[in-house]
Parts: C-alpha cells; structure tokens; sequence
C-alpha cells in the first residue's frame, strides 16, 4: 500500500505562503517587508487553488512562493532591518521613561557611520543580482527612467525630499550626457501626457516619458512611500549603468558638476564631461555641452580635436580584435554598433524583414551645421537635449531660460535657425506676405525677425528627428498651419496605409496598373464621349472581379454615372448583360476601341490576376492538407486580413482621387 | 450664598473602622471619630467662604440692622416666579467672601545661602522638532537609511569577493551560497485581461499626439466617448436597480404591515368568538376540515381524471412538436447564427492573439490585495481645448498616478491606497450625569 498522503504537506500548501506568513516568518514589519520586496523583485503570486493553501482565507490575501520568503531568509538587508527595529524599540523605550537625551543619541549614533564603524546600507548588491548582465538592467530601464525623470520634475514635499529630487535630477541628465555623446537617441513624440523619447543602446530600444515642466499635480491616492522605494533602487541602478556607459565612451564618471551654474539653471551645462584616456593631457575637458569652444579657444578646440582623433583610432584598434573573437563583451558591440547587419530574406519573395533603423544617415549629423536659437516661449530642456543629441553643437537662447547657452544674444549673426512658437502679429503677416519671405526680410523690428535665418515651430524638430531628415521649414513656419504630429511608434503592418508614404510607395502592382488603366480609359472616354456610361460599367466589373469595392458602393457610383438618355441605358444595360454572361463562361469581355498601350496594360492585369488566381488556388491546395483547427485558424486571419486590406484599398483610392485633383487644379 | 453639598450619602470619604473598645493604652489613640470635629471645621469653613470671618466674631452690627420703617421697593419687586435664576447661573456666579489670593510673582526671599547658582549647561538639551522626529522613528516612520552614493566601479564586472577570499586562502572552508530560486525569475502576474505582460512604458498611438492627424484623433476620441458613456449607463443602470430595489423594500414593508394589522384583526374576532359571538367564518373553518376527510372515488371519477391527464398530455406532446417543426423550418437560420458566433469568437481570439502587449486599461476581473486598482485618468484633450501651438497645450493626464498604477497592473505588488487617518476605535459622545451628585442647601 503506498504511503498515505497527509493533507497540507505538499502542493500548493507547501509552495505558497501568505503574506502574513511570510511577515512573521522573516520577523519584519510589514512596511519593511513590502520595501524588501521590492528591492528584491519578489511578487505576490497567485495559486490555482487558493483554498488549498490556508484555512484561513479571505479574498484580498496575497500569497508569495514559498521559496522566495526562504531565499529571502539569507538577504543581509534583513539583518540591517532588524537592527533597526532594535534601534527603534530601544528608542521608544528611552522615550517612554522620558530619557530624551538618551533616545536622541542612540538614534544619532545609529545614523552616524563614522561613530560607529558600521555603514548605512546601499543596494549595490541587489542591483548585480537582480540583473546579472549589463543588458538585463537595460531592459528594464524604461521603468527606471520613465521614473526618475517623473521624480526630478515634481515639487518637493516631506514625502519627496529635496535630496531625492536633486539626485534624480542629477542622473538624468548624466544619463542624457551619454545620450549626446553617443548619439544614441532615435526618436521623440510630443503627447499629451509629455515627451517620449526612444534610445537604442546596445541594440536594446529604450523608451521613457518626460514629463512637461511644472505640469506635476500631487494626488491623493499615491503611496509616496512605494514610489520612494522603487526610486531609491533605482537611483542606484541608474548610478550603475551611468557609470558603465560613461566609461564604455572613454569618460569619467561621475562627471564634474558645476553647483553654481546648476544653480543658474545650466541644467546640461552644468556638467563637465572628462575623458578618462591616459593618453591625452589630463587637464583637457570635453566640452560637449558648450560648442563656445568652437568660436573661443582655438587650444581647447584642438585639443577636442585630439581627443575625438583617439577616441576614434580607439574604436579602430577594438574593432579589429572583435571580428577575430566572439564578442561576449557589452563594450564591443556597443562600438560595434555602426555596422549592422542587414536581414535578408533566405527565399525570393518572402517576409520583407523590418531593417535596423540608422544604417544609413547618421544622427549625429542631422543638426550639426547648425546653430540654433531658442526664443523664451518654448521649452528649453527637451529642445536642448534633442539638437544635441543629433549633433547640433550651438545652441543659444534667451536669458530668461537659464545658463549654459551658447549665446543669449538674439542678434547673433552665426545663428542659422531660430525656434519660435509666437503667434504671428497680424500687421507683420501683411507686410511679410507669406511668411515665406523671413528668410530674405531685410528688416528687423517686424515680429523681431532677423534676416538670413530660418524661423520654424518647435514641432520642426521632433518631426525632423523622427524621419531622420531635415523637413522643408516652410511648413513649420511660424503662423503656418502645421502638418500633424505623428506617433513614430506605431509600426505600420505591411500593405497597410501610411498617410506620411508617397502613394507609389504602398500601392500594389495590380492597383497602379488598375489606376493606369482607368487614366487610359478616361482619355479615350473623352475622345469619343458617347459611351460614358458602357465604360464606366467596364470599369467597375474588373475592379468587382479583383475584389475590390462593396456592391454598394459602385451602385452608387452607377446611379451618379448614369445620366445619359434612355437608349444610352437600354445599350448600358446590354453590356453589361454580356459581360455577365461573358464573366459567367469564364470569358474575357471585349472592349470595343482600345490603342495598343491599353491593350499591354490589360493584358499585364490579365496575368496578374491569373497569377493571383494560382496562388490562391494552391493555397486552397495547401489548405486541404492542414488540420481542421489550423485551417479554421488560417482561413479567420485571412479573413482579417482580407477586412484589413479592403480598408487600407479604400483609403488609398481615396487618396488617389484627391492627387489626381490637385494635378489637375 | 449657598455650598454645594452631596443630595445623598455621606459626601466624605470611607468611614474609618469604629472602634467600640478602647481596652489597653495601644488602642486609646487609634480610630478615633473626629466625624464632629471636621463637621465643626467644615461648618467654619462654609463661614468663612459665604460671610468672610466667623460669624461668632462678627460685630452685632454687621449681622443685624434694625427695621425701623419697611422697605418701600418691595411693592415695585417683580414676583420671585419671575426674578428666578437659574440654579446653574447661581452656582456659577457664587464667589467666596474670602479674597483670592493673588498670582503676581512675590519677591523671595532676601537672605541666602550664600552659594551663587551655577547656570545649568543644557548640552543634552533636545528640541521639541527632534523629539517629534524621534517619536516618529521609534514609530517606524524613518527616513530612508539607503545611501545612494555615485558610483565608483562597474557591478557588472566587479569580482567576486568570494572567489577572491578562496584563491588568497585556499585552506578556508568554501562558504556555500543561497542558491537562487527558480521562482524568482518568473514574471510578476500581468492584470491586463488577455494575461499578457503589460509594457512598463505603452507605447503611444498617434491620438496621443499633441497636433493629431484627424483620423487617429477621431478613433481616440470615439473610444474615449464610449468607455465615459458605457461608465455612465453602468452608473445609471445601478442607480435604477437601486431605486427598484428602495421600492420593493416598501412595497413588502407595506405588505408585511397589512398583514400585521390583518392578524390583530383576527386576533380580535377570535377574541369575540371566545366572548360568545359567533361569525360567518367559524362555520366555514369548521366545514374545511371536515372536507378533509377524502371520500372515495367512483370508477366514473377515476375514468374522468384519466381522460383529462391523457388529453393534457396529448397537448402538451403537440405544443412540443409544434415547436420542434419550427425550429426545423428555422434550421438553416439557426445553424448560421451558430456558425457566426463562433466565427465572431475566433476572430477576436486571432486579434487578441495578435497583439503582443498586455492592454492596461482592460483589467481581469481577479485582482491583487484588497483594494479595487484606481481608475485610469481620462487622457484626451477635448475638441475644443485642441491647439496647434505647442506653447498653448494643456497637458493631460497624472504621471504619477500613472506610474503608480502601471506598477500595479503590471503586478509588482498588492494593490495599495494611501490611508490618511488610522482607523480608530468608534466613540460614543454622551452627556455627563455627574452634576446631579450635588445639590444646592
């Protein structure tokens, strides 16, 4: 007889504890457990049973693996824990016989690392084992960032100490230094919300939200303590990759910080980049965010020369290693980075494969022969950090925006573009004509323009950026109606429409040759112009043949075409008569007058659809040898997809018919 | 004027043992009575406090005038029913004859001992702002003891100080380390409802835009409006399904009222059939429970019910089939219904299917913790609020909140609400009864 099993010492009794359980077991208090949670990486679980792991049980418990709360058991936070909860009830002790004195100095010791020789805790250790390889953290920086740049924007308040503000404030613009120097920002997208920016390091994306300044509402139904928690652990993490990036470029970290010019509002200016390359001459700065160097020091610029030469010639001599070994280290892909590989497809025909995104133009120099003015109405912070981050090396703005520019002088005859977000003053608008005209205005004093510059709305940026090319500044023009901001997040699915593509781009060859055919035959309607009607019919049969519009919708289109007298309906009706017939018998309907370019154009479209005709039917082939769920499965994502298609064919024959009137007027 | 005195018992405290005998010189002294003797001072006392000095050693002029004509103002007196204080008023307003005594600062004296006070040193002196601060610790509300330094070396290449101690120590014994287990590299539980983990940051779609293109703004829009109108049919449904509720509660209030009042009616009637009254209704009483004897039925009856089951039975059987042909005339109908449906429900397991992220605003029903996730803040600028200008955007939305409840959804930890009071025990706010322990004498 095999051994009876006793209830509740295996299974999920065993594998799961609750959260009570778990409390009294690491003897901690319940704030203190949630923090060592979170520090940890340890969630509440959920059991597929949950009246099989206690008696007791209420709907809200939660429950943890067992074995995590065990592992947890050897975690040295635990012990620093209890030493505070010691710490704590000797104080509540002192105070309750009234030994103030004495419960003062136990805590000042406590907290005083050089008295007593024992240091506060850091999270160091919890960082390398939650994510054991550098990549890992990276993956998980969305949430750190998104986070600590929420943090260094909101007010500070007794549950968000100044010192936590002042610290996230400061990795994130460390964090956004690298960015710079790397060139590794890809895309930003201004919503509602705030900004979003996307990265690419070491070929992971990294996306975050930045919130707008001085936007942070404080609501009432946030626990600041698990925020706190969270942005403790992640100030440290974010330290950590900091410094593995900085040294990964050949700067030292931490970088030199300027308390006054902070203080001024310098923000990214307050920070001094050094390199850490024995090399050069220690004392040479990398004056990355003030391009004053290029106009006033001829000896800095050189030396800045000098080191960028190295730094380079460094890449060189790591690179040609890297291609003898595998590259295990982070460091080396990182440099490796420039040359991507491009995804072929094995087959002809298959999957058109999504490429790297900045193989070809390179982001650090889609600004940099620029300089760049920014006027007091936008904002400066993010404007700042994007034409540096594409290689824009002066960057001026007004005074009132803070230190660190490059100039605060307006007038400034090297600026080459100035951002402005102003409404346009109406007189000026009469007197400038179209607005186009700022560029060559000789006057200054109308709006404030200065000639021999270019105006545009902050939008110009983020819209460049995104495409990775410079957009026409005609169109952001201030006073100008601007082209709407699209989300460079939403990957457009192939064969769907894409507004910003030019119609040639995403057609396919059937609808083109469709199209052509349709201009062909409007051409010939006009030269003999009796049967409008017929043709129109002929028209709409083949595109209702390629599957292409809903009965409905042509009826209409029938209803509108059909204006002509009687008899030339009685003949419209005829035809398409036969061509029923001659569709039914599998027969191709013969048009009456057609020049020979049409006559190649059909028959181009005859062979496609035949071809179409093939593939569908050895889909059909191929369809029979599928199980019956699968083929279920298949045939529903056609039908999807079919639904899609139809959509997207509308949308482009819309669209068509609007180019086609604009060629016309 | 009056002293307050207890209306009942003996205002003093414990009487103390009385001792009849006073046997041996021990006991002479020891619980003596000297009730009268603090009767005596007590009564001095209440003289002193409503004349000032003792009565005994008042002049006689003080205590007693001679009448010699009567007082003219006792006609123009209102009646005392009128004049009468309150008792409260007259207590409060009692004063002793006795003057106070007076709280000004008094010279000390002018000799001493001729040691001069040493000023004490406060060095252990704590302020009150500390000792809030430490009242607060022994709490468990300290500040954060992380310290969050820059950092000076790479984690991710720094080595391992254990395998350092066993390559310079070869001899000590290896220390054995936790292992790390399986369970905790699973992800945390996804709360989107198709179970899939939710991204830390969503990645926008265009109606998210500040300057949208139309046809994304209008998608948004469309669904933004119909999730606050679905909230708000929810809302009324909820509102109605309570006031139906509210009306059926008095409907049957009323009813179990009637019925109530029925019975005490009965009550009474029976009462009367007790007095000799007979009514209508006892007869008929009495002739159901005579019926209730069954007689026997005859072979006639027995075929008569046999027949009427037999004929029900028919028509219920032809009701069935009835149905039955119907439904066959309807079958194709039916088996297309059947076919869409089912075609309805793969088609959305594809799309769900299709998408790889965990959506966050629709939740699975099943929660983390106690507390419902707070709601997700409705981010869309309104038609009317839509700006071109990047310097006139109102921006929308909590990041915070939206943090807060991304860390949520994404199952980080239990559902959580800031409790801003502590739950304390419910009182009970009741008069003092205390001031009838006195009466006025």
């Amino acid at each position: 007889m095999p051994q009876i099993k006793k209830k509740g010492k295996a299974g999920a009794a065993k594998n799961y504890i609750t959260r009570t359980q778990a409390v009294k077991k690491l003897q901690l208090s319940l704030p203190d457990f949630r923090k060592l949670c979170i520090w940890k990486g340890i969630y509440p679980r959920e059991p597929r049973d949950k009246r099989k792991v206690t008696k007791s049980l209420k709907a809200s418990t939660t429950f943890y693996y067992t074995k995590d709360i065990q592992y947890l058991l050897h975690e040295p936070l635990l012990a620093k824990f209890r030493e505070q909860k010691v710490l704590e009830k000797k104080i509540s002790k002192a105070l309750g016989r009234g030994d103030v004195s004495d419960a003062a100095r136990f805590e000042s010791r406590a907290n005083d690392p050089e008295k007593t020789g024992k240091p506060r805790y850091t999270l160091d250790h919890v960082v390398r084992e939650r994510y054991p390889t550098f990549v890992d953290a990276l993956r998980d920086l969305d949430d750190c960032l998104s986070m600590l740049f929420l943090f260094a924007s909101l007010p500070s308040t007794s549950a968000v100490p100044a010192k936590m503000i002042a610290r996230c404030e400061r990795l994130c613009l460390e964090f956004q230094h690298y960015l710079i120097v790397s060139h590794s920002l890809r895309k930003s997208f201004l919503s509602i919300k705030g900004i979003y920016y996307q990265a690419n390091i070491q070929g992971e994306d990294i996306l975050w939200l930045v919130p707008y300044k001085f936007n942070q509402r404080i609501v009432g139904d946030i626990d600041f303590r698990i925020m706190g928690t969270f942005v403790e652990f992640y100030m440290t993490m974010l330290g950590f990759i900091n410094y593995r990036l900085f040294t990964s470029v050949g700067l030292k970290y931490p970088p030199k910080f300027d308390q006054l010019k902070d203080e001024q509002g310098a923000e990214l200016g307050a920070f001094a980049l050094e390199g850490v390359n024995i090399a050069t001459d220690s004392s040479a700065t990398k004056a990355i965010t003030n391009g004053e160097s290029d106009r006033i020091d001829p000896g800095t610029q050189a030396a800045v020369d000098k080191i960028v030469k190295q730094l380079k010639e460094n890449e060189i001599t790591d690179e040609e290693p890297a291609k003898t070994e595998a590259s295990e280290d982070a460091e080396e892909a990182e440099q490796d980075t420039d040359a991507i590989d491009k995804f072929e497809p094995v087959a002809a025909g298959g999957d058109i494969l999504p490429q790297p995104s900045y193989s070809s133009s390179d982001p650090a120099k889609l600004f940099s022969n620029f300089t760049v003015f920014l006027s007091r109405e936008t904002p400066r912070q993010p404007l700042e950090f994007i034409l540096r981050a594409f290689g824009c090396k002066r960057i001026g703005w007004d005074a009132v925006l803070g230190e660190g520019a490059f100039t605060h002088d307006e007038s400034d005859p090297s600026i080459t573009h100035q951002i402005v977000d102003r409404p346009v003053i109406q007189a000026a608008m009469e007197v400038d004509g179209d607005g186009e005209d700022n560029q060559t205005a000789h006057k200054v004093g109308i709006n404030g323009r200065y000639p021999g510059r270019i105006y545009v709305q902050p939008q110009w940026v983020w819209d460049s950026v995104n495409d990775e090319e410079l957009k026409s500044p005609e169109m952001y023009a201030p006073g100008a109606s601007l082209p709407p901001h699209l989300s460079p997040f939403v990957k457009s699915t192939q064969g769907a429409y894409d507004p910003t593509l030019p119609l040639e781009a995403q057609e396919t060859e059937a609808e083109a040759l469709d199209a052509l055919i349709e201009d062909a035959d409007k051409g010939s309607d006009e030269e003999n112009g009796m049967d409008i009607a017929s043709d129109e019919d002929d028209e709409d049969e083949e595109k209702d043949g390629f599957g292409g519009f809903s009965e409905g919708e042509e009826e209409q289109d029938d209803g509108e075409e059909e204006e002509g007298s009687e008899d030339e309906e009685a003949s419209a009706v005829l035809q398409r008569q036969i061509e029923l017939e001659a569709e039914i018998s599998g027969k191709q309907v013969k048009s009456k007058q057609v020049d020979p370019k049409l006559k190649a154009k059909l028959e181009q479209r005859k062979q496609l659809e035949k071809k179409a005709r093939e593939e569908a039917e050895d889909l059909e082939r191929a369809k029979g040898m599928l199980s019956k769920k699968k083929r279920k499965l298949f045939e529903q994502m056609q039908y999807t997809n079919k639904k899609k298609s139809t959509e997207d064919l509308k949308l482009r024959e819309k669209r068509r018919k609007l180019e086609k009137e604009k060629n016309k007027a | 004027m009056p002293v307050l005195k207890a209306p009942s018992g003996n205002p003093n405290g414990p009487a103390q043992y009385k001792q009849s005998s006073r046997k041996g010189k021990k006991a002479w002294r020891k619980n003596v009575d000297v009730t009268d003797v603090e009767k005596g001072l007590d009564e001095l006392n209440d003289e002193i406090i409503l004349h000032g000095e003792k009565i005994g050693e008042k002049a006689s002029e003080d205590l007693f005038a001679i009448d010699v004509k009567g007082d003219s103002n006792i006609t123009k007196k209102l009646p005392k029913a009128l004049t009468k204080k309150l008792k409260a008023d007259e207590i409060i307003a009692a004063r002793s004859a006795v003057p106070a005594v007076s709280l000004r600062k008094r010279p000390g004296d002018k000799t001493t001992d001729g040691v001069l006070p040493v000023k004490r040193q406060r060095t252990q002196y704590v302020t009150q702002k500390e000792l809030v601060r430490l009242r607060k610790v022994a709490d468990g509300q300290h500040e954060t003891t992380v310290t969050v330094t820059d950092a000076t070396y790479d984690v991710w290449d720094a080595p391992d100080p254990q395998k350092e101690v066993t390559e310079k120590l070869p001899f000590l014994p290896k220390v054995d380390k936790a292992k790390v287990p399986n369970t905790l590299r699973q992800q945390p539980i996804s709360l989107s409802a198709n179970g899939k983990p939710v991204p830390a940051v969503p990645k926008p779609s265009g109606g998210y835009s500040y300057n949208p293109e139309f046809n994304d703004y209008r998608d948004r829009l469309e669904e933004v409006s119909n999730q606050v109108v679905e909230e708000e049919k929810k809302r009324l449904a909820e509102l109605e399904a309570e006031r139906l509720r509210q009306i059926a509660a008095a409907k049957s209030a009323a009813e179990a009222e009637a019925a109530e009042a029925r019975k005490d009616l009965s009550e009474w009637e029976e009462e009367s059939a007790w007095e000799g009254i007979e009514s209508g209704g006892e007869e008929l009483v009495a002739g159901a429970i005579s019926k209730k004897k069954k007689e026997r039925k005859t072979q006639a009856q027995r075929n008569k019910i046999k027949r009427r089951k037999e004929a029900e039975r028919l028509a219920k059987h032809e009701a069935a089939m009835k149905k039955k042909r119907q439904q066959l005339e309807k079958i194709s109908e039916l088996a297309e219904e059947v076919y869409q449906k089912e075609k309805a429900m793969e088609v959305a397991k594809i799309e769900m299917s299709d998408d790889s992220e965990g959506d966050d605003e629709v939740l699975r029903r099943r929660q983390l913790g106690k507390f419902r996730l707070p709601e997700k803040d409705l981010e869309i600028v309104l038609p009317d609020e839509l700006e071109e200008s990047l310097r006139r955007l109102k921006p929308e939305g909590n990041l915070l909140k939206d943090r807060f409840r991304n860390m949520l959804v994404r199952g980080k930890l239990e559902s959580r609400r800031k409790i801003p009071f502590k739950k304390q025990a419910k009182g009970k706010i009741t008069e003092k009864w205390s001031y009838k322990d006195f009466v006025l004498d």
